[in-house]
């Protein structure tokens, strides 16, 4: 018990000096709603590589056709149906990317093609399949875009006016979407290629007229839910403008949410387009588009699966990192998951 | 409070607010409310959730439309066609306070921005510097620091969001003030600092106040008059020490009668008035006096005929057959 010998004395203690404004101190790092998201965002593992595969196919589907000297619609009938064949990988064996085709003939000395390397092989017109994957790409990607700009723009807008106004505005916008809803997608691409020729063009249009709807409802739920928040009532109260309030306290609210349900839309337009050109209603050749080329390499899927393969690794890569950007996001901007 | 030609700020008079709730029913969350409101003065309401107390302060400020009566603002109407300059100097003049501090400030936006909005509206300051002094100004008037204007909402407590509310309100210089319940959603050690920092702005600023709540001590500690509210309807409004000393309303008795009294002797001989019967359904309200469902003074009168609005005592207003003379001596001669 010798500790407890020591006298305390005055001399001992000092007095703590601790101002009024110490007592409201905040001492965390302040921190927005963005950098938290972001942060959130890249500590999720899937969505880092969703983002990365993304931007990979980004740029591969702009610099790939680059790298060959041949165009996507150059046909040579000199050099039909050849395998895959690789530089430096062409000596490992068990890639198959050697050139051989599955009859264990080597196609590239056989068509005297020795000195020509054709990564993703050629197909039965003989034109350059790794251009044409990422000329597909490339087809894709714009859909992607398109369905996003469709999203943001018709959709938030729509659900926002349908929303904030309310009332009789609002019973009528919703009867229209509910009626869009009720048309198939597939009738009204059929529709479009009766005025339009098949193309990009028909599909596209066919996207501005039913593929927002989904945002708009969302968008429309978001507002219904904020119109009664009290930080609106207040800004109100303070004599806001509407302009004000969609501006200031609406949209940096719901944006996430938009974020969110543009992601989910573009693997799902993707695949539709896809969809589509392997049904034969949606990209004419010589275009390509890799809805188009799974549906030509089809047929010959037994003797020459190389022309099926690439496409649909892309395809199904695009739209598994598009789906896992797409959690992050949710799991990101979600207030609720917040710690 | 001695009554000396007080000047009325505040004069609501038979205001109405239904709203439609589907096919032919029609909810009257305000009935035929009528009061006065003087400079300087707050005036406390009282009820029970779901009586009407929140919609009367939304409907006087204008977030709702009123479905009848009017309420005149310094002699001036304020529902109705107005001009946007109208409009804006109304803001100017009357504010809100609102319930939930987590849901009153806007998570998207630091409290500067917040606390600036009213003097960005309504262009108070002249450039960036003038409007960061006046947040600054504001932020230490309800006792905050300045570090806090970059923050955003979700690093604040209760009392902190409460009191930033409270700064974007006064941000605007406003005379009136509708404080919704502001503290009922705070513990009770903050909201005794809550409404300490009103008092004191009151004093300070000539504040006058309407101040919503349902804990009946808090807002007999704050209000120079009490109302009491019951589905939809003022029963009874007199100056707080007469109204906590001598209800009149049966209704009002009741409800102060669930007071605990801080002295264990009292308190263990104080008896509760239990009301019967909950509260009914403002879409179908009961005939006459709407209280007399649940009354214990009920009488036959009461289903047939509304009660008055009587001044039972010198500023003392009541709504109850009980009190109103002419009805008493008519039974009496018969």
């Amino acid at each position: 018990m010798s500790m407890h010998e020591k006298q305390l004395n005055n001399d001992l203690f000092q007095p703590a000096v601790r101002s009024s404004d110490d007592a409201e101190k905040i001492t965390k790092e302040s921190t927005s709603f963005w950098q938290d998201a972001r942060r959130r965002l890249f500590e999720n593992k899937g969505a880092v590589s969703g983002l990365i595969i993304i931007v990979a196919i980004l740029l591969l589907a702009f610099l790939g056709p680059l790298f060959s000297h041949n165009g996507f619609d150059d046909q040579d009938t000199s050099r039909t149906n050849l395998p895959p064949r690789v530089p430096v990988l062409e000596k490992v064996g068990f890639l198959g990317l050697d050139g051989v085709d599955i009859r264990g003939v080597d196609q590239y000395k056989m068509k005297n093609q020795k000195d020509n390397y054709y990564w993703f092989g050629t197909d039965a017109l003989g034109r350059d399949q790794f251009v044409r994957v990422w000329k597909g790409t490339q087809i894709s990607l714009y859909i992607a875009f398109l369905a996003a700009a469709i999203d943001m723009v018709i959709g938030v807008a729509y659900g926002a006016i349908s929303g904030y106004y309310g009332g009789k505005t609002d019973n009528i916008m919703q009867r229209i979407i509910e009626i869009l809803i009720g048309i198939p997608n597939l009738i009204v691409v059929i529709l479009m290629i009766l005025i339009l020729d098949p193309g990009i063009l028909s599909i596209t249009f066919a996207m501005v007229i039913t593929g927002w709807t989904t945002m708009a409802r969302i968008v429309r739920g978001q507002i219904l839910k904020l119109k009664t928040q009290e930080y609106v009532l207040a800004s109100v109260t303070l004599g806001a403008k509407s302009s004000r309030i969609l501006t200031k306290h609406m949209f940096p609210n719901i944006l996430g949410s938009i974020i969110i349900t543009s992601m989910f839309t573009i693997p799902s337009a993707i695949f539709t387009e896809a969809f589509l050109s392997f049904i034969g209603l949606g990209i004419s050749p010589p275009t390509a588009s890799l809805g188009s080329l799974v549906n030509e390499g089809f047929k010959s899927l037994q003797i020459y699966p190389h022309l099926v393969l690439y496409p649909a690794v892309i395809i199904s890569l695009i739209m598994i990192s598009f789906n896992l950007l797409g959690d992050g996001l949710r799991d990101a901007l979600d207030p609720k998951m917040r710690k | 409070m001695a009554v000396v030609e007080r000047e009325k700020l505040l004069e609501v008079k038979n205001l109405k607010k239904h709203f439609n709730v589907g096919k032919n029913a029609v909810l009257k969350a305000v009935d035929n409310v009528s009061f006065d409101i003087y400079k300087g003065e707050t005036l406390g309401l009282v009820g029970e959730s779901g009586c009407g107390k929140s919609t009367t302060g939304r409907t006087i400020i204008r977030l709702y439309e009123a479905t009848g009566g009017n309420v005149t603002f310094e002699g001036k109407d304020v529902h109705g066609k107005k001009s946007r300059k109208d409009l804006k100097s109304f803001n100017r003049r009357m504010q809100m306070i609102f319930q939930d501090p987590y849901a009153s400030l806007n998570p998207r936006m630091t409290i500067k921005d917040i606390i600036a909005e009213g003097i960005d509206i309504h262009g108070l300051a002249k450039n960036d510097k003038e409007r960061m002094e006046r947040v600054y100004e504001l932020l230490e008037t309800v006792g905050l620091n300045r570090a806090h204007a970059s923050r955003y909402p979700h690093e604040f407590s209760g009392g902190q969001r409460q009191r930033i509310g409270i700064a974007r309100a006064l941000a605007v210089d406003p005379d009136f003030i509708i404080a919704d319940e502001p503290i009922s959603a705070l513990d009770v050690s903050i909201q005794a600092q809550v409404v300490n920092l009103m008092m004191k702005l009151q004093k300070e600023r000539g504040l006058t106040y309407l101040f919503i709540a349902h804990d009946l001590s808090m807002v007999k500690h704050i209000s120079d008059r009490v109302g009491v509210m019951y589905l939809g309807n003022i029963v009874e409004l007199a100056e707080s020490d007469e109204l906590y000393e001598e209800p009149l309303h049966p209704y009002t008795q009741a409800l102060l009668s669930a007071i605990p009294v801080p002295d264990p002797e009292v308190e263990r001989s104080r008896e509760r008035i239990i009301l019967e019967g909950d509260l009914p359904s403002p879409i179908s309200p009961p005939s006459g006096c709407r209280f007399r469902t649940r009354c214990p003074h009920a009488m036959d009168v009461c289903a047939s005929k509304e009660p008055k609005w009587l001044e039972a005592r010198e500023g003392h207003w009541v709504a109850c057959h009980l009190y109103d003379n002419e009805l008493n001596t008519e039974n009496k001669q018969q």
